[in-house]
């Protein structure tokens, strides 16, 4: 493993996290979105209570607006790509100019849906983005300490999300079963019994969602 | 030099300069704001033999410099021969006291200096200024050809161009020559600084670490970087791009809360090297650089081969009748500024501007100098599909090492004002990339 400093494993592992956060929730935005189309419900209040975040949005139409676009909403997906930009635009030396460059483009790209006349199906070209720097990360980052960080954050991110959105077991124990695996090659400090109960917590018959969301939360040490 | 299929694909290169956030930051309104930094594709060639000429006198004058730097945190002799006045070293801003008698690893105070000329109608090349403390602008037309080489394999085919890209070696090397032992770090002040992107473009590019100052401890006489598990790597060179005064609260302002407490201590000491050594701003002051040609032949005991602008320093009672006489046909400059700021053309001033600008001149003739306005030969530029001319510059690196070496291309700045002579990106200028020929 090369040197690596504190500051950089911090932004390596909240790329991860960022740039999976705003691929995931464009993506369950999108099904979210799709179910409004037809309900008079306002469903975008559970979406907002399952991501325990604050439902400061006044109809449907505000919600779209503000959760995936408005740069002072610290919720909204611009504000999460714009955390990913700013962790990224530090790490060229690390991961190289073209690993920046996706995430440069997807910046680019949600600027354009901001002021598109269909943003949401731009918002696609964000989500490809993000698809070809996971790609990039793969291909062209010889470190494995450092690809691996980037990683975990985006596994931790992952379970994160599914479990406070309640998906499926299945897709959640797939999530663990990669973060186990992928954890110990890093450079990471964490605690193993945390991973042990997740496993236990997404196996388990009944699946307690708060609990994985406190596990996942605690794994990596302070 | 208009070659159209390069120039086919300027809209091409510019968005993947955008692509790869090749930009610089700007404060406005007390806000940070990145922008992109225009480029043109027609590029500014230099022929073999030019290039031949100027890297001779980009050479000798770096040297003279360096020189220069040694002598007046030394011996001083060059004042006691009366060649520089000392009223032009101590009340110059850049003269740092605590730098006296301090000997840089290999002597080498400027190892990366970034000179900036122009060329006249007459074809002549003159020095505009020397800047050694932290140039920038090198990371602009390396990453440029790469993408221009892609656009038009066949015109780099067809022209024989010295490859630009080994920027990167060249400054490793120098890096390399200094270092004390250990790794070799790029200092950084941080994401919002107006160079950043250069900043981490050459770490990436010479495998060298970007860090912060908070990454850095000075502990028994030696300088160390902190890795994640705690461990401490040892720092044999630093290439700090921060300016002298917030490099280390200990030696200069205390108030840094970006540098490294100590470092200039172990600097001292010869325990680290810092490219460019801190103290060089006492040479690149637009004051001293009047004294340059003096210089080259006081410690080289040659002519200069590149010459000055002419320039008059108010400070000198000839000197000052005549920038009053003829201050409509002059360019006033504050030496104190940088980035082209406190420029000013006497023919533009109103007449109340006039009057209180020459108030301000004769209260503080050491403040300013006056040059002639040299009318710079243009070049093309495309603009909206149609060829304009536009006023330009030339920064070219000389890096020091074991010799110097005068990097085979350069930062070719251009105005895209019709109307002015301004060429700096904060001010809304372009660049171009600058071919020296091989044949």
């Amino acid at each position: 493993m090369g040197i690596i400093s504190v500051e950089n494993t911090d932004r390596l592992y909240w790329l991860g996290r960022y740039s999976e956060r705003v691929y995931t929730t464009i993506r369950l935005f999108s099904d979210s979105f799709d179910e409004m189309i037809d309900s008079y419900l306002d469903s975008y209040e559970v979406f907002c209570k399952r991501l325990d975040i604050p439902n400061i949005y006044t109809s449907s139409a505000n919600f779209i607006e503000r959760y995936c676009f408005d740069s002072e909403d610290p919720n909204s997906i611009y504000s999460n790509l714009t955390r990913a930009y700013d962790n990224c635009i530090t790490l060229r030396e690390e991961i190289g100019s073209e690993c920046v460059s996706y995430i440069q483009l997807a910046m680019y790209d949600m600027n354009r849906a901001r002021v598109s006349e269909a943003p949401l199906i731009e918002l696609q070209k964000v989500v490809d983005n993000i698809l070809a720097f996971w790609g990039i990360v793969d291909d062209s980052i010889d470190s494995e300490n450092v690809r691996n960080i980037i990683k975990v954050g985006k596994r931790i991110e992952r379970l994160d999300l599914y479990a406070r959105l309640h998906l499926d077991a299945e897709k959640m124990e797939r999530e663990v079963d990669r973060l186990v695996g992928r954890i110990p090659r890093t450079c990471l400090k964490y605690r193993k019994e945390a991973l042990s109960r997740l496993k236990e917590l997404v196996e388990a018959s009944e699946i307690d969602y708060y609990s994985i969301v406190k596990e996942v939360e605690s794994i990596l040490e302070e | 030099m208009k070659n159209m299929d390069l120039c086919r694909h300027t809209d091409t290169v510019n968005e993947l300069l955008a692509r790869y956030g090749v930009k610089f930051g700007i404060y406005k309104n007390n806000e940070f704001h990145e922008q992109l930094f225009p480029f043109d594709a027609v590029p500014r060639v230099i022929d073999k033999e030019e290039f031949a000429y100027l890297e001779k006198g980009l050479k000798q004058r770096v040297m003279a410099l360096n020189c220069f730097i040694r002598d007046i945190y030394g011996e001083k002799q060059i004042v006691r021969d009366h060649v520089v006045p000392e009223e032009f070293i101590f009340a110059s801003s850049g003269y740092l006291a605590q730098c006296e008698g301090v000997l840089p690893p290999k002597g080498i105070y400027a190892h990366i200096a970034g000179i900036d000329l122009v060329q006249g109608k007459n074809d002549e090349w003159y020095i505009l200024e020397d800047n050694l403390r932290v140039p920038s602008g090198a990371s602009y037309p390396m990453i440029a050809r790469d993408l221009c080489r892609k656009s038009s394999p066949s015109t780099f085919k067809e022209y024989h161009i010295e490859d630009n890209r080994n920027y990167a070696q060249l400054l490793r090397n120098t890096m390399d020559y200094v270092n004390t032992g250990g790794h070799t770090v790029i200092l950084t002040p941080g994401r919002y600084n107006a160079a950043y992107f250069e900043h981490s473009y050459l770490a990436e590019k010479t495998g060298a670490h970007l860090v912060t100052g908070n990454q850095l401890i000075v502990e028994n006489d030696y300088l160390y970087f902190i890795d994640y598990s705690g461990k401490k790597e040892r720092v044999g060179a630093v290439y700090r791009r921060i300016s002298d005064e917030y490099l280390d609260p200990m030696n200069f302002k205390e108030e840094s809360l970006i540098g490294i407490p100590h470092i200039y201590d172990i600097f001292r000491k010869g325990n680290v090297a810092l490219l460019n050594a801190p103290g060089n701003g006492v040479a690149d002051d637009k004051g001293i650089y009047y004294f340059v040609p003096k210089m080259i032949r006081y410690y080289l005991d040659e002519e200069p081969i590149l010459q000055n602008a002419p320039t008059y320093l108010p400070f000198y009672e000839q000197d000052m009748a005549y920038v009053l006489e003829h201050f409509d046909h002059l360019v006033l400059k504050d030496v104190a500024e940088a980035g082209g700021y406190g420029v000013v053309f006497g023919d533009k001033m109103t007449k109340e501007e006039k009057e209180n600008f020459i108030g301000l001149l004769k209260k503080e003739p050491r403040r300013f100098i006056a040059q002639e306005i040299i009318d710079f030969k243009d070049i093309d530029i495309l603009d909206q599909g149609q060829w304009v001319p536009r006023k330009a510059d030339l920064r070219a690196f000389v890096l020091m090492g074991e010799e110097p070496v005068v990097w085979k291309s350069g930062l070719t700045r251009f105005s895209r004002n019709p109307d002015s002579f301004i060429v700096n990106s904060s001010q809304g200028g372009g660049f171009k990339d600058t071919w020296v020929l091989s044949q």
